[in-house]
């Protein structure tokens, strides 16, 4: 048994010794990674840090400079791409539809790789889209010209195409961006529940540490192209790791909501001036490490430079 | 366990779930008791059998509107002319029934107009699929090079004695892919963007202009004049001769024509959703430019560079279809609608003198090419260039 053929025991999608560069900047090193069948991997990191690019990867819109991705055990580049579109949907990070189309016609768009020039709309091609647009309550906005939406429906609508595709395994690159807090958690919420009714193995790229840790089952931590450390969120986010990964100074409680941990940043800068002795509001930062508020790195959740 | 939000909270909305419960009553009460079915709004959908086709309805009515329209153009250029033919004379003369307008109708204008009709659909087409890849309505044929490297090559070859119809097509289909590929290369910088390849291909266009022009003064007197007439694009004279070639030739792209029809829709979307529904986008992009390019030089090959058709015929189409993509059909139908009327123009307008075909459309051409150029950069704000 080859090694790459082992690996697709225990997952459909992995990387093998995935090395990605842009030109000549090298952004992931010899990356070693399975996608666990039927769950929700969130990949986390700070900018820059290749999760995007890994994504990418994954769902061969970039081709490996060295390495390889593996679809079933088969080499994704080899491969023909309308056979990895029916196993493997992609949403990218901005999308961009054609001028004018309709909420309804993009989300069709999503069935291409089951269509055939002779075989346009086929009932199945019906309940799928049907199925997706109520699955992201982008029904009533069906004959909408998609230019005219708001951030927050757009993403619902590009999500709901992706859902039209009916892959088993879905990867998403930054999903929430754009949105506000209660669509991020819809989004997110989406996820799980397609992930729980249908089995589906999801990849999600985030930014936020907490978003990922509440609705990861498989949590992978990059820094600068290599995977810090992977498993489940309770494993993966300690007040160590995030200081080693995102270089900030912080507390991890249990969510009150949902248990899993919950990251405190430290104390957040306050102006020298003040009177000391006063306590800042929030649990302090670690121990160990005695907050020093000049220190503090920028939040994670910044949108990346691209 | 997630707490309630509070009822009746001004920003509580309704979530995922709820919505898909909603739209489970709403075709319970049809009677169906299935959701309600989504389909592309403004298509209907055609069976054959297994087959199934999506018919934008628009499109259709556009279409057959566009048809009824050229088939009235070629009635009134047959009939309109030095002398007038009675229309139904005009009939049975292009129907080979024996009329004393033989000679006016089948001999002079009827090949003169299949010419323009072919020419324009080819124009049409072409225009439609190299603005469809190049994601921007400046990016057709006769701006960025393509029919300026058809004619160089053209007229380089006419100066040498070239002047076979035989073997002119096939130099300008040489001469507009070699300026394709110029073109293409001079704008590649680790991806294609679209601007940087419409500013390197009128600047080609430029220089091509200027070789086709240096072959004019190298070439003797009565060639150069053959040449510029040539070049303004002209249908002054054309017979049977000419149509046969360039019939020839498109009924063979036809089918290429029919798969673009289809592979145009999937080039709409950016490059990453493309790749990911499966499009294998540098090939088809590859095969939708190609298809494009050697269009526009046939047309080219056979009339001279009529300017402007191939940038007005797709973007009016688009404006009466109102479809997500560049319409192919209604494209073509418009090429060559455009181009008799044009001819129909150019004949009777100041007769008994003819001018070229490319001067009436140069002149309805450059206006929007204006338009064109000084609304891009509101349309680039709008993020849908």
């Amino acid at each position: 048994m080859t090694a790459p053929a082992r690996a697709a025991a225990h997952a459909r999608l992995a990387a093998h010794e995935l090395t990605l560069a842009y030109e000549d900047r090298t952004v992931v090193h010899g990356l070693d990674l399975a996608i666990p069948d039927g769950r929700v991997t969130v990949v986390v990191g700070p900018n820059a840090c290749g999760k995007s690019t890994t994504l990418r990867a994954l769902g061969r819109l970039l081709k490996p400079r060295g390495g390889a991705v593996l679809l079933d055990g088969e080499a994704l580049a080899r491969l023909p791409t309308r056979h990895v579109a029916q196993r493997v949907g992609l949403l990218p990070q901005s999308p961009l539809a054609p001028e004018a189309i309709t909420v309804a016609d993009l989300v069709a768009r999503g069935r291409q790789p089951h269509q055939r020039w002779w075989q346009q709309w086929s009932d199945a091609d019906e309940t799928a889209v049907t199925e997706a647009m109520e699955r992201t309550d982008v029904a009533t906005l069906a004959e909408r010209p998609v230019d005219e939406l708001s951030g927050g429906q757009r993403q619902r609508v590009w999500i709901a195409m992706a859902l039209a595709q009916e892959t088993e395994l879905l990867l998403l690159d930054e999903p929430t961006t754009y949105l506000d807090i209660a669509h991020q958690v819809e989004v997110l919420d989406l996820v799980r529940q397609l992930n729980h009714d249908r089995g589906r193995t999801v990849v999600v790229v985030l930014h936020d540490l907490n978003q990922a840790a509440r609705y990861a089952d498989h949590l992978v931590a990059m820094k600068d192209g290599r995977i810090v450390a992977t498993g489940t969120p309770a494993e993966v986010v300690t007040e160590e790791l995030v200081r080693e990964v995102f270089g900030l100074p912080c507390v991890v409680i249990p969510d009150p909501v949902t248990g899993s941990p919950l990251v405190v940043p430290g104390t957040p800068w306050q102006p020298p001036g003040l009177p000391d002795g006063t306590p800042a509001p929030g649990p302090p930062a670690s121990p160990a490490d005695p907050a020093d508020p000049a220190d503090r790195k920028p939040a994670p959740d910044e949108r990346p430079a691209s | 366990m997630r707490p309630d939000p509070p009822s009746g909270h001004a920003l509580s909305r309704p979530r995922f779930g709820q919505a898909f419960r909603r739209a489970e009553r709403v075709g319970k009460t049809h009677g169906s008791g299935q959701p309600s079915r989504m389909r592309p709004p403004g298509y209907a959908v055609l069976r054959f059998r297994k087959a199934t086709f999506l018919l934008h309805r628009r499109s259709g009515a556009v279409t057959a509107a566009l048809a009824a329209l050229l088939a009235a153009a070629c009635l009134a250029y047959l009939c309109v002319g030095e002398t007038y033919v009675p229309p139904e004379e005009a009939l049975k003369a292009l129907f080979g029934h024996p009329t004393p307008h033989d000679l006016v109708v089948g001999t002079l204008r009827t090949p003169r107009m299949t010419v323009g009709l072919l020419v324009g659909t080819a124009f049409g087409v072409a225009g439609a699929l190299i603005q469809t890849v190049a994601r921007n309505p400046l990016a057709s044929p006769d701006i960025i090079g393509i029919s300026q490297g058809a004619s160089a090559l053209t007229v380089g070859a006419m100066t040498y004695g070239l002047t076979s119809y035989m073997v002119l097509p096939y130099l300008s289909v040489a001469g507009g892919i070699l300026a394709a590929a110029l073109v293409y290369v001079f704008a590649w910088r680790g991806g294609l963007h679209a601007t940087r390849f419409v500013l390197i291909g009128i600047g080609f266009a430029i220089a091509l202009r200027s070789v086709t022009t240096l072959f004019m003064t190298k070439g003797d007197y009565l060639v150069a004049q053959q040449a510029q007439i040539w070049m303004t694009g002209s249908l002054n004279g054309r017979s049977w001769a000419e149509v046969e070639p360039l019939a020839l030739a498109l009924l063979v792209l036809l089918p290429f024509v029919a798969w673009a029809a289809r592979a145009q829709r999937a080039v709409t979307l950016d490059d990453d959703t493309a790749t990911a529904l499966g499009t294998r986008l540098g090939g088809v992009r590859l095969g939708l430019v190609l298809l494009g390019v050697v269009l526009a030089s046939l047309a080219t090959g056979a009339a001279g560079p009529v300017d402007f058709v191939a940038l007005l015929a797709p973007q009016i189409a688009r404006r009466l279809t109102r479809t997500a993509q560049i319409p192919l059909l209604s494209s073509a139908l418009l090429g060559a609608l455009v181009v008799v009327i044009a001819d129909l123009l150019a004949r009777r307008l100041f007769a008994p003198t003819e001018l070229p075909v490319g001067v009436l459309t140069a002149a309805v051409g450059a206006p929007y090419l204006i338009w064109l150029i000084a609304r891009s950069r509101t349309v680039r704000n709008g993020g849908t260039a």
